[in-house]
């Protein structure tokens, strides 16, 4: 995935913010990003302008080299269907779906019946992830970090070559935020995805390839040093 | 139908009260159909069972069968005319009369040729033409009003006594009973005198020239255009079945009525299940957004959604149908209520019941996709 110079303007007139500015960043297969910084800051704008939820007021974005910016909305979603897995906040679970189905889903949504293949792949990724025994209970009979689980399982079902995380940990404890984030990074460099997570929670960043911070839409690289400071430093507050 | 199947599973109790209100309304159209054939039958059974394509009144832009005289020269015009295959001169008077027993009756007494294509038969006894004063009476004037064969019936006023010889199912027009005459004993109660013509005379031959209406076989290469032309040449009104349907007292009233109450019953069921997935697909909106952020279209979710509002439709109406067949049976076999159960109509009912709801369905369902998948990431639309 790739971003140049993208600019978000978000609102109407007087009301309009740069949530993003001038923003060029790129994430390589198998690799981990980061992108940290406090709310408001401009992760989640990212995020959508990443994942072709936002068309970006300038600049463009490439995903396996096609250029996804003013793509008609028909087309995004095929994109983001194919080529991208979405890990959201932990709610994100169709809440009539069973976790299998959670995945079965993204099958179904390609346009076949889901094959015997389709589930025993959906249920190895659940395996992947320590959810195979609950396979069959609905987003409401898990707990917090189970169905991020079970999101990070969806995310794999397509073979994607980007994944997009937003906040993993903002809804568990840090136990279990660190259990989470780990397992994303395990995935990543197993499937050797290119993963993109924005976060506010500096306690995760050892876990990252490389972090950049966010701050009032403008993105800075951050070194291993400033890391390593950063990350001692959240994890003394915990 | 991958969510839509399961949604229903999930939130299976608020979706069996909406099958639940589809099933009382495919229940109340199936009564309503029942009992619309039923009225229907009711009023034109009579002409129903006419084997004919037109009918001829006196020239009158609304014609009624209480208001037509056609005369000797008219008809034996008609007669005459190219694509008329066959035309019979029909009496249509109403009387009210006594029993053997003394009892009142409404009848509608009907004069034709026996053994014409007008003529119904019998169902028991001897049809029209045996005697002079025979007459085959409609079954319901011997199943309701005791009247049998071998019974005299005298016609108020003008005192004509009619002999039953025979009985036929029951038959009516304008929801009163039918009496089959031949046709001069009927143009004798009409025309003639009040107890008939004095002892040892005849009627004057004038009496016998005229009729109501002209029953007819037209050759279907006769144009509505060229029937007008005769009319206005002859001086009379023809109108096809449909026409000679409304003719009949009462019968456009009924069926509009009947077809009033079915339009709201049609439009209730629209707004029943427009509002339910109105309701149900805002309350889905997050989970939309979500499924849409994963790469789902709108015609996906359209599809699905539209197929989840079908089962609903075809389940009620399945189960209101059931319920209202069993009900029209016992209604028909324990009651005398006008109640005709008529698989066409209630076919054309159950889908067009199944039309409006998916199209009430489908206005609501359509916001899906204004739903923008931005939501998924906890951002505003």
């Amino acid at each position: 995935m790739r971003a140049e110079n993208v600019s978000l303007l978000l609102g109407d007139g007087d009301e309009q913010i740069k949530a993003l500015d001038d923003v060029s960043v790129s994430v390589a297969a198998g690799e981990m990003l980061i992108v940290v910084g406090p709310s408001g800051a401009g992760k989640s704008s990212l995020l959508a302008v990443c994942g072709g939820l936002r068309t970006p007021t300038s600049g463009r974005v490439w995903i396996d080299d096609t250029e996804i910016t003013g793509m008609p909305e028909k087309q995004l979603a095929e994109v983001r269907r194919r080529s991208l897995g979405f890990v959201f906040q932990q709610s994100n679970l169709v809440p009539s779906l069973s976790a299998l189905d959670q995945l079965l889903l993204l099958v179904h949504m390609g346009g076949r019946k889901p094959r015997a293949a389709d589930r025993d792949k959906a249920m190895a990724l659940l395996e992947e992830v320590g959810m195979a025994d609950k396979a069959r209970r609905r987003a409401g009979q898990l707990s917090g970090g189970e169905r991020q689980r079970v999101g990070i399982a969806r995310a794999f079902i397509t073979d994607p070559s980007l994944l997009l995380v937003d906040e993993p940990t903002s809804m568990l404890d840090s136990n279990r935020g660190h259990q989470i984030v780990e397992l994303l990074r395990r995935a990543c460099h197993e499937h050797k995805v290119a993963t993109m997570m924005v976060t506010h929670d500096r306690s995760v960043l050892d876990t990252a390839d490389r972090v950049v911070s966010i701050s009032d839409g403008r993105l800075a690289a951050m070194s291993d040093a400033e890391v390593t400071s950063v990350q001692r430093a959240a994890n003394a507050t915990y | 139908m991958f969510i839509a199947l399961r949604d229903l599973a999930y939130a299976k109790g608020r979706f069996a009260l909406m099958t639940l209100v589809i099933a009382l309304i495919a229940l109340l159209m199936t009564s309503l159909s029942g009992m619309s054939a039923g009225l229907i039958k009711n009023n034109i059974s009579g002409l129903m069972e006419l084997d004919v394509t037109h009918i001829a009144f006196e020239y009158d832009d609304r014609p009624t069968y209480r208001n037509t005289m056609i005369e000797r020269a008219q008809w034996e015009e008609w007669a005459e005319q190219t694509g008329v295959k066959a035309m019979e001169p029909m009496g249509h008077t109403i009387f009210t009369a006594r029993t053997q027993k003394d009892d009142p009756l409404e009848l509608v007494l009907w004069g034709m040729r026996p053994a014409s294509f007008l003529d119904p038969g019998t169902d028991l006894g001897d049809a029209i033409g045996k005697t002079e004063n025979g007459v085959v009476i409609s079954g319901l004037l011997a199943e309701r009003d005791g009247v049998e064969i071998g019974d005299t019936i005298t016609l108020d006023r003008v005192l004509t006594e009619l002999e039953v010889i025979g009985i036929i199912e029951e038959r009516n027009i304008g929801h009163i009973p039918i009496v089959y005459a031949p046709l001069p004993k009927w143009q004798e109660a009409t025309y003639g005198p009040p107890g008939g013509p004095p002892p040892g005379e005849k009627l004057p031959a004038i009496v016998f020239d005229f009729v109501s209406i002209l029953a007819m076989q037209l050759d279907e290469s006769i144009t509505p255009e060229q029937i007008n032309e005769l009319d206005e040449e002859i001086g009379t009104t023809t109108r096809d079945r449909n026409g000679f349907y409304i003719a009949s007292t009462g019968y456009v009233e009924e069926v509009r009525t009947v077809q009033i109450i079915q339009f709201f019953l049609f439009l209730i069921s629209a707004v029943v299940i427009g509002a339910f997935f109105a309701t149900w697909t805002i309350q889905r909106t997050r989970e939309i957004g979500l499924v849409k952020a994963l790469g789902a279209s709108n015609g996906y979710l359209l599809r699905d959604a539209l197929s989840q509002a079908l089962l609903v439709m075809l389940v009620g109406v399945a189960i209101g149908l059931t319920v209202g067949l069993y009900l029209g049976r016992l209604i028909m076999a324990n009651t005398n209520m006008p109640y005709m159960l008529e698989g066409d109509q209630i076919g054309n009912a159950m889908v067009l019941l199944i039309v409006a709801g998916l199209v009430g369905g489908a206005l609501s369902i359509r916001r899906i996709t204004r739903v923008d998948p931005i939501i998924a990431l906890g951002q505003e639309q």
